[in-house]
């Protein structure tokens, strides 16, 4: 049975307004040995977490109340991590890593989890983790695992017509979507901790202008935008560096 | 330089994958109800990066971002996103561009050997809308861009297999050619010269040293003086001079030029070359001419001028674009009416008019 444990060291965020982040425990702590050490060692080189407190971090410097951050929440979604719970949640205390929940589930129910927590954008390396959570309409991406290393000043949210994960419910997107735009518009256009790209990989100029009117009137203003009309997207994307890829189709955001 | 070679070792994951995207966007292109032309395979194709303000004329929108910010110049731009901005100086040359392709298509309906361009700008997103717009304004085929939000182009030109990049920007346009892509900044010329451009050929102006050539000979000139300038070039005149930062940008024309000669439209050609040199033929020309040949390279027509004024055999040339290495030349050719592009590569960048500039300390 899953279960949900608050952690006592964070303060909770609005339920209401928050964005709830869902991310693997697996992509946090690194595999350790049963030596009964308490402490699990952080994968150091995960540096998504960072980025997302960065930019709670900025918003409130802009506003000390402000109810629109990101709620981190902490999934272990294999039964094998679940006997570790008490060691992931003192792991976390002891990091001062700021998650406000954790979620202890296995593979069958960790998706209804992420439900039950209203979790709005569910982030892994794991494609079958993605999809399975993606099924059950709840908007995931998968984490680029090379960008998820590289340093970075700046979280880098991708829009493309085909993304590994294709989202079950274009509310899902739109309405996580309307929400980034409003937590976009907080920061000036340079020197943002978030970066939202557009990229159209087959059409041509009146698809890449038809989707950003689309987000546009979503409520998200893009900040980059490129279209490549079926020029090859690897050079691209290693330029590029986004952490993560939602997909959305020209022809609007509800499917 | 400027030799994008295709990358032999890419991975058969990336080849897949490239070619899924390739066909998804040919049976997009395929499609689409007008009959525009897709865009040609970018591993074949000519690829001219242009800037937003060398495709338009954006000086108005320019002042705004300088004097009112970015935010201003943004929210500006969206509310006169669908008036579509005036033509720039690097219109005319796209426009020129477009009529070799059609030229292309209809003698080679298959081939991917086309001019590609790509519009490449540092402008926000949200500013991309009224390019896009004024793109359609003028039916411009122009299918594929980069909008980098402020961002550092350079990277992107790499992965779009740029073979020339045009940019009003000198900065961005000298990182270009330090990592080995040809570009220069542009000028815009006096609107009743535009009107007398070719509209049925290319033509395509370079200077020589420094430009389709290395610097070394200019080198010897601005040390060594004219005497022995002309000595040195005597004495190695079979000696071919290294490459310059837009010879491949010529080979690559010259490549589609013998397209035409292939199916004996020699006569008709819509691609025209010009080396415009203030070598004299007599003396420096013939090591010129000897390492053009050596390369392979055939230009149009050479003019030597001994060291006349370009200007006004430029103005009688008519170009739609000239690209050379020295601003004095530029603002000449400017003044002329000639659509100019200075290539900021080489010694001639440390002097003016003959004199050393002083360089201030860079700032850092």
């Amino acid at each position: 049975m899953a279960s949900t444990i608050q952690n006592t060291e964070v303060k909770q965020k609005n339920a209401d307004r928050a964005v709830v982040v869902a991310v693997t425990s697996r992509e946090v702590f690194k595999d350790g040995p049963d030596d009964g050490r308490e402490i699990l060692d952080i994968d150091e080189s995960f540096l998504l977490l960072k980025l997302l407190h960065r930019v709670n971090e900025r918003l409130e410097e802009e506003n000390p109340e402000e109810p629109l951050l990101f709620d981190v929440i902490l999934i272990t979604t294999d039964s094998q991590r679940q006997q570790q719970s008490s060691r992931i949640i003192s792991s976390t205390k002891h990091y001062g890593l700021e998650i406000s929940r954790f979620c202890f589930a296995s593979e069958d129910d960790f998706a209804e989890s992420l439900q039950k927590n209203n979790v709005q954008l569910f982030l892994t390396t794991d494609r079958n983790e993605a999809s399975q959570a993606a099924q059950k309409g709840v908007l995931s991406a998968l984490l680029d695992q090379q960008v998820a290393c590289s340093p970075s000043d700046q979280l880098r949210v991708m829009f493309c017509e085909d993304a590994v994960i294709q989202p079950d419910s274009g509310r899902a997107v739109q309405s996580f979507t309307a929400q980034m735009g409003e937590m976009r518009r907080r920061f000036g256009m340079s020197d943002s901790p978030l970066s939202f790209i557009l990229v159209t990989l087959h059409g041509g100029k009146d698809s890449c202008a038809d989707s950003l009117l689309t987000l546009r009137s979503s409520g998200l203003s893009v900040d980059e935008a490129y279209c490549l009309a079926g020029a090859p997207r690897g050079p691209i994307m290693s330029v590029l560096q986004p952490h993560f890829m939602i997909s959305i189709s020209s022809s609007g955001l509800e499917k | 330089m400027s030799e994008i070679n295709l990358n032999e070792s890419a991975s058969t994951e990336d080849s897949v994958e490239e070619e899924t995207d390739w066909a998804a966007a040919k049976a997009f292109f395929d499609n689409l109800k007008t009959n525009k032309p897709r865009p040609p395979k970018p591993r074949f194709a000519v690829t001219i990066a242009v800037s937003s303000r060398t495709l338009f004329n954006m000086v108005a929108e320019r002042k705004i971002y300088e004097e009112e910010g970015v935010e201003k110049y943004v929210v500006y731009q969206v509310e006169h996103e669908s008036e579509p901005l005036k033509p720039g100086a690097a219109f005319p040359f796209v426009k020129a561009l477009m009529t070799v392709n059609a030229r292309l298509r209809e003698l080679y309906p298959d081939s991917e050997e086309l001019f590609d361009i790509v519009l490449m700008t540092n402008n926000h997103a949200q500013v991309g809308v009224r390019l896009i717009n004024s793109i359609n304004h003028y039916d411009l085929t122009i299918e594929r861009f980069c909008m980098t939000g402020g961002k550092s182009p350079i990277g992107y030109l790499k992965a779009y297999m740029t073979n020339l990049y045009l940019s009003k920007d000198s900065e961005k346009v000298t990182e270009a050619i330090e990592e080995g892509i040809a570009a220069a900044t542009m000028f815009m010329a006096q609107t009743e010269t535009v009107k007398e451009l070719s509209h049925t050929q290319l033509r395509v102006a370079f200077d020589g040293d420094a430009v389709l050539f290395s610097d070394e000979s200019e080198i010897i000139v601005k040390k060594e003086g004219l005497d022995s300038f002309f000595e040195h070039e005597k004495k190695f005149e079979n000696k071919p001079l290294a490459q310059g930062p837009l010879k491949c940008f010529l080979e690559a024309l010259g490549k589609l030029q013998r397209k035409f000669y292939a199916k004996n439209e020699r006569m008709n050609c819509p691609i025209r070359t010009f080396l415009v040199t203030a070598r004299s033929a007599a003396s420096s020309g013939a090591r010129v001419l000897k390492t053009l040949r050596s390369w392979g390279l055939e230009i149009d027509e050479a003019l030597f001028l001994a060291g006349a004024p370009k200007g006004p055999l430029l103005q009688k040339i008519k170009p739609h674009i000239y690209f050379d290495d020295q601003m004095f030349h530029i603002e000449g050719a400017n003044e002329m009416g000639t659509i100019s592009a200075h290539v900021p590569y080489g010694i001639g960048q440390k002097y003016h008019k003959g004199k050393l500039i002083e360089q201030p300390e860079k700032k850092k």
